[in-house]
C-alpha cells in the first residue's frame, strides 16, 4: 500500500512572498520587502575631496598633447589619432596648478616641493622643454616629445622651491618660481630668453636653461608674446624683452631687447595686477581696472587711442561702458577684457563671438550673459576667467563651465566638430573647470571632480 | 435647430486641466470625466417629440361592415424620435488627453472637448515646457527607479551636501543647455543661430529627446529631497531616471517618490479641477475661463502666432507659476488630503 508522502517539514512561505502557481500579484500590489539583511554599500566617505584632473584636446601629432599613443598607437590596429575634438583625460604623477599652451607645445607644473615639478610636452627643437635626454644617447635631445617628461630647472634649492606659473611662447617658455626668480629656456634669437644674444647659436639640444637677473623686485606674474616676454613684479611694474619690431615690448623703439628693462608711457607710477599677451600686441590691466595696451594694432586691437598699426609705448585705452577691468587676454588678433560683473567684452579682428556678421570692431563689444548660461533659473552665471589662443578665446564660468569660441584651428575648441564657432559654445569636460590655457592649435584645461 | 443638450455642449467646448491623483491611469481619469459629461448632457430636458400628421384607419364598428378603407387624419408623435428608441443624443463625446501622465505621478493634466481637440494638436506641436516637482530619497535603487520597486542596491548618503547636490544639478542643466542647441535645428554658422541663442529661443522642433530646461532643488533633507524641474518632450519614466541618476553622480543611490507636473504650457496648478470638482457645471466655468484667458491674451500681446511666442508665454507663465508656488504648493496639499480621505 502506497502512503501519500507527507512532508515533515512543510515549506516555509515568507509572509512578503504569494506565489502560486496561477497568477503572481502585479508589482504595484506587492508589498515592499524590507531588505534590513542586505548590504549597505559605501563608496565615498565623508571627507571625500574632489580629485583634480587635466585634460588636453586638438592637434596631437607636435606631441603637444601629451598622449604618445595618439601619434604612435601602441597596437598595430589602431591609427594615428591627429585630431583630438573632445576633451582627453591626460594622466598625470602630481595635482597640476599652472598649464601653459605655446605654438605646438605646452607645459604643466605641480606647486609641489618634490624634485619634479615641471614637465613639458612638444616641439622641442629649440629646447623650448630643456633637454630631453634621448634614451640611446646621453648627448642628443628629442625634438618631439610626445609625454610630460620632466623638465631640469637649475634650482638651488630644488626641494625647497615652488613653481607657481608657466608661460610659453611661439619658440620659448618662462617658468616663475616662489623664490628663486624666473627661469627661460629656448630660442633667445630676439633677447626673448632674457640673455645675451650669441650669433648663430644653436638651440636644437641646448642645455641652457637661464635664471633672468634684473629685476627689481619679486615678479609676481610672466607672459609669453609671440617672440617677446612680459614680466610683472610686486609693486606693479613691468619689465619687457625680445623682438619689439612692433613696439610690443613697449620699451619706445622698435629695436630688440636682450634684457627686460622697465616699461614706460602711460605705465609709470601706475600699478599693475595683470599683463597679457600672444601674439605681437601687449595689454596690462591696472589695480584700479584701467587698462593699458601696446604692441600690435594693425587689427584695430588699439584703434581707440591711435589710427597708427603699432604703438611702441604703453598707452591707456579708454573704454566706454566696460566698467572696472578685472582681467584682460589678448590674442593674435583678437582682444577680451573681463570686467568685476563678470561681463566679456571683446574686439580687434576674427571670429569675435557675436555671430558671422560681427568680424572686426575696434570698440569693445559685450558678450550676452544669456550665453554663458545665464537663465531665468541661474540669474547670476558670471564669467571668472578669460583666456585667448591665437584665434580663439576661452571663458570659464562661476559655476565650473567652460565656453569657448573662434576660429578651430585644427579643433583646438574642443567641440567635437572641426567648425568655426561664432558664439560661445559649451565644452563638455567631466568635472568643473578650475583653468584653462590656450594655444595656436591645442588647449589645456585644469579641472577638479564634482564631489 | 439646436437641442438644449447640443447648446450645452457647444458651451462644453475648449481646454481645461485637471488634477489626476497618483495611482489612476489617464485614461479611467479621462472616461469618468467623459461619463460625467455624459450624463449631464443626456439629462437635459429634451425636447418635446415632434408631432405629424398620419392617416390612420378608423377602427371599425361592430354594426357597420364598410366596404372600403375610412382614413382620418391624426396627429401623432414621431416615435421615431422618441428618446427610448433613437438612445441618448450623445452616446459619447471626444474628450482628448493632452501630455499623459502614467500611473505613478500626479498633477495637472490637460483635456479638451469636442473643439478643443484641435488646439490640443497644436499644443502638441508647439515647444511648450512643463514643471515637475520630483521628490527624491537617498539610500536606495531599485529597478523601477521608485519607492515601490523591487530593490536593487542600498548605500550611504551622509557625505551628500546640499552644496554636492547644487554642483551635481549645474553640470546636468549645462548638458542640458547643450543639449537644446544640438538639437535645434539651425545652421550654427549663420548669424541667425547667433541671435536666436542670445534670446534663449534655440531648441528642438518637434519630437527629440528629453531636454531638461531648468533644473533646481527647493528643498533638502538627507535622504528626503525635492527638484523642481522645467523640460520638454519628457516622460516621466525618464525624470525618475533623472533621479537615479542624480543618485549616482553623488556616489550614492536615489529613488523617486513621487512625481507632480505643476504646470503644463500655460494651465497651473491653480487652474486644476480636483476629483470632487469633475462635474460639468466646474468643467464649463473652468473651459469659459480659458476662453476669456485666451481672448485677453490675444489682446494684450501681439497677433502674430509663432512658436517663438508660446516660449515668451511659458516665461511669463512659469515667472508667474514661481511667485504663486509657495501657494499652490501650500493648496495643493490640503487637496490631496482632501482626495485621499
Amino acid at each position: 500500500m502506497a502512503f501519500p508522502f507527507v512532508r515533515l517539514c512543510p515549506r516555509h512561505v515568507s509572509t512578503g512572498l504569494q506565489v502560486c502557481s496561477y497568477a503572481t500579484l502585479s508589482k504595484a500590489s506587492r508589498p515592499q520587502e524590507k531588505s534590513s539583511a542586505g548590504p549597505v554599500f559605501q563608496y565615498v566617505g565623508q571627507n571625500k575631496k574632489p580629485t583634480p584632473k587635466v585634460f588636453v584636446w586638438g592637434f596631437s601629432f607636435t606631441g603637444a598633447l601629451g598622449i604618445p599613443s595618439f601619434v604612435v598607437p601602441d597596437s598595430g590596429r589602431k591609427k594615428p589619432r591627429k585630431y583630438q575634438l573632445t576633451p582627453y583625460r591626460l594622466e598625470t604623477a602630481e595635482q597640476i596648478s599652472s598649464a601653459a599652451c605655446g605654438y605646438g607645445f605646452s607645459l604643466i607644473a605641480s606647486s609641489t616641493k618634490d624634485a619634479s615639478k615641471l614637465w613639458g610636452m612638444g616641439l622641442n627643437k629649440d629646447s623650448q622643454l630643456g633637454f630631453q635626454r634621448t634614451q640611446h644617447s646621453r648627448h642628443q635631445s628629442y625634438d618631439y616629445v610626445l609625454e610630460p617628461s620632466p623638465v631640469a630647472l637649475p634650482l638651488v634649492n630644488p626641494l625647497q622651491t615652488r613653481v607657481l606659473q608657466v608661460a610659453c611662447g611661439r619658440a620659448h617658455s618662462l617658468v616663475l618660481t616662489d623664490r628663486e626668480g624666473v627661469f627661460s629656456m629656448g630660442n633667445n634669437s630676439y633677447g626673448q630668453c632674457g640673455r645675451r644674444i650669441v650669433e648663430d647659436e644653436v638651440y636644437s639640444g641646448s642645455h641652457i636653461i637661464h635664471n633672468i637677473e634684473g629685476f627689481a623686485g619679486r615678479v609676481v606674474q610672466v607672459a609669453c608674446g609671440q617672440d617677446h616676454s612680459l614680466f610683472l613684479t610686486e609693486t606693479g611694474k613691468v619689465l619687457a624683452c625680445g623682438w619689439g619690431a612692433d613696439g610690443q615690448t613697449g620699451l619706445g623703439h622698435h629695436n630688440i631687447s636682450s634684457s627686460p628693462v622697465e616699461v614706460g608711457g602711460d605705465l609709470s607710477g601706475v600699478e599693475v595686477q595683470q599683463i597679457s599677451t600672444y601674439g605681437d600686441c601687449s595689454l596690462a590691466v591696472s589695480r584700479d581696472g584701467q587698462l593699458f595696451g601696446w604692441g600690435n594694432s594693425e587689427y584695430r586691437q588699439l584703434a581707440s587711442v591711435t589710427e597708427a598699426t603699432q604703438i611702441n609705448s604703453p598707452r591707456h585705452l579708454p573704454l566706454k561702458g566696460c566698467g572696472k577691468v578685472v582681467q584682460a587676454a589678448c590674442g593674435g588678433t583678437q582682444v577680451a577684457v573681463l570686467n568685476d560683473k563678470g561681463e566679456v567684452f571683446v574686439w580687434g579682428y576674427g571670429i569675435l563671438g557675436k555671430g558671422p556678421n560681427l568680424s572686426e570692431s575696434s570698440t569693445p563689444e559685450v558678450i550676452p550673459s544669456t550665453l554663458f548660461g545665464r537663465s531665468q533659473f541661474n540669474p547670476s552665471v558670471a564669467v571668472t576667467r578669460i583666456r585667448c589662443g591665437l584665434s580663439h578665446f576661452a571663458a570659464v564660468t562661476d559655476r565650473g563651465e567652460l565656453f569657448v569660441w573662434g576660429k578651430n584651428v585644427r579643433g583646438c575648441l574642443g567641440i567635437g566638430k572641426r567648425d568655426d564657432q561664432y558664439f560661445p559654445w559649451r565644452v563638455t569636460v567631466p568635472g568643473q573647470v578650475v583653468d584653462v590655457a590656450c594655444g595656436v592649435d591645442h588647449m589645456v584645461a585644469m579641472a577638479k571632480s564634482l564631489l | 435647430m439646436a437641442t438644449p443638450a447640443v447648446r450645452m455642449f457647444r458651451r462644453l467646448e475648449g481646454l481645461f486641466c485637471v488634477y489626476k491623483p497618483s495611482g489612476v491611469h489617464w485614461k479611467l481619469v479621462r472616461d469618468s470625466i467623459e461619463t460625467n459629461l455624459l450624463k449631464v448632457l443626456n439629462a437635459t430636458p429634451s425636447q418635446p417629440l415632434p408631432q405629424e400628421v398620419r392617416f390612420l384607419a378608423q377602427p371599425s364598428t361592430e354594426t357597420e361592415a364598410p366596404k372600403g378603407l375610412t382614413l382620418s387624419a391624426t396627429s401623432v408623435p414621431v416615435l421615431s424620435k422618441h428618446p427610448l428608441v433613437s438612445g441618448p443624443e450623445f452616446q459619447n463625446i471626444q474628450v482628448g488627453v493632452g501630455h499623459r501622465l502614467d500611473a505613478f505621478s500626479s498633477g495637472v493634466l490637460v483635456l479638451g472637448v469636442g473643439n478643443g481637440n484641435k488646439t490640443l494638436n497644436d499644443l502638441y506641436r508647439t515647444r511648450v515646457t512643463r514643471d515637475y516637482t520630483l521628490e527624491g530619497e537617498f539610500g536606495t535603487a531599485t529597478d523601477d527607479f521608485t519607492h515601490t520597486g523591487g530593490v536593487v542596491e542600498r548605500s550611504t548618503y551622509e557625505h551628500i551636501t546640499q552644496d554636492k547636490l547644487e554642483r551635481v544639478l549645474a553640470m546636468l542643466e549645462g548638458a542640458n543647455q547643450k543639449a537644446l542647441l544640438m538639437y535645434s535645428n539651425v545652421d550654427m554658422r549663420s548669424q541667425e543661430a547667433y541671435e536666436m541663442a542670445v534670446q534663449g529661443l534655440l531648441g528642438p522642433e518637434g519630437k527629440s529627446a528629453p531636454i531638461l530646461t531648468g533644473l533646481r532643488c527647493i528643498h533638502f533633507q538627507p535622504p528626503n529631497f525635492i527638484l523642481e524641474v522645467q523640460c520638454l518632450n519628457e516622460t516621466q519614466k525618464y525624470l525618475r531616471k533623472v533621479v537615479h541618476e542624480i543618485g549616482l553622480e553623488l556616489r550614492s543611490t536615489a529613488v523617486c517618490k513621487g512625481i507632480r507636473r505643476t504646470r503644463d504650457g500655460l494651465f497651473t496648478l491653480q487652474d486644476a479641477l480636483t476629483r470632487h470638482h469633475w462635474t460639468a457645471a466646474d468643467i464649463t466655468q473652468a473651459i469659459r475661463q480659458y476662453h476669456s484667458s485666451k481672448k485677453h491674451r490675444k489682446r494684450s500681446q501681439s497677433p502674430a502666432k509663432k512658436p517663438a511666442l508660446k516660449t515668451s508665454e511659458d516665461v511669463t507663465a512659469t515667472q508667474q507659476n514661481e511667485a504663486n508656488e509657495e501657494a499652490a504648493v501650500g493648496k495643493i496639499k490640503k487637496l490631496v488630503a482632501e482626495t485621499r480621505s
